[in-house]
């Protein structure tokens, strides 16, 4: 070959083609290195029934930077996977709230048919450790579903 | 062996082009149908703790929700109670914001009723666009 083009041929010996038999393994590549760095949430989630409310907004926060406080219909509080009893909240909370340079949102995710009076308490807890952002989670109301009934 | 060769035109490989095409649908396919669990709700900065703030009884808008989902509408220092659903809150909050922008809407719910008749009125405040909100326990008498 190069020879039989003569001298100036020699020096390109590379195929002028990009190589498209790797090319799956880069995709493979990939795909598996995004599902490996993929962290799905840890905690589980607990039986709740979400309020709906139609002023549902998003948060648009780092995922650290919210911590989930579940309160469920007998009043069990859980953080983190933990059952907290309702004195502890404050304690729990305080130090998340300073490590994250008090940029810690609480999401209350409580039962729609729970008692006021434990909202309350964990407000108290919550404004006793400082942490004053709080959203309670709710459900975006389906206005639509109403319409048509 | 010259007639096997013959029959056998269809090569035993699997063709590894078109791997690439086929890792890349898939990877798009999930990239697409990927959906991240949106943490949504109502926003509320809660009072530091200690913070008391004085206000004049003509400011306030008394919105005590009771343990049926009934909101008990009270004006300032006045006695008498409006009883109103929950839905009617909005336009309450509309019309006594454009004669008082200084309004400030203190929901005391009462302590057996559920958290969901609290969010209704929240929500409705919300949607109204009331920014002064105090969340509130209702004492009982």
């Amino acid at each position: 070959m190069g020879l039989k083009g003569g001298g100036f041929e020699r020096k390109s010996k590379a195929s002028g083609e990009i190589p498209s038999s790797s090319m799956a393994d880069i995709a493979f590549l990939l795909l598996i290195f995004f599902m490996v760095t993929t962290v799905f949430r840890a905690e589980a989630a607990r039986p709740i029934e979400w309020p709906s409310a139609g002023a549902t907004e998003q948060i648009d926060e780092k995922r650290d930077n919210i911590l989930y406080l579940w309160l469920e219909r007998n009043g069990d509080i859980w953080i983190n996977d933990r059952l907290v009893p309702m004195a502890d909240v404050a304690t729990v909370i305080g130090p998340r709230w300073l490590e994250s340079g008090q940029r810690l949102i609480i999401s209350l995710r409580a039962d729609a048919s729970v008692p006021y009076r434990f909202v309350d308490l964990v407000q108290e807890q919550l404004k006793r450790s400082g942490a004053v952002y709080v959203v309670f989670a709710t459900e975006l109301e389906r206005r639509m579903t109403g319409a048509r009934r | 062996m010259a007639i096997c060769k013959m029959n056998s035109k269809v090569s035993d490989e699997i063709p590894s082009s078109s791997m690439a095409d086929i890792a890349f649908l898939l990877l798009i396919f999930f990239l697409v149908t990927t959906v991240f669990p949106r943490d949504t709700g109502l926003r509320v900065v809660l009072p530091e703790e200690a913070e008391e703030v004085q206000v004049s009884q003509r400011n306030v808008l008394h919105l005590q929700v009771q343990p049926n989902g009934v909101v008990e509408v009270r004006y300032g220092e006045s006695e008498d109670l409006q009883q109103v659903p929950a839905s009617q809150v909005q336009s309450i909050w509309r019309t006594n914001v454009a004669e008082n922008p200084n309004l400030i809407a203190a929901v005391k719910t009462h302590p057996d009723a559920p958290h969901s008749a609290m969010i209704a009125v929240l929500d409705a405040l919300q949607l109204a666009g009331a920014e002064r909100i105090s969340l509130q326990l209702l004492e009982e008498t």
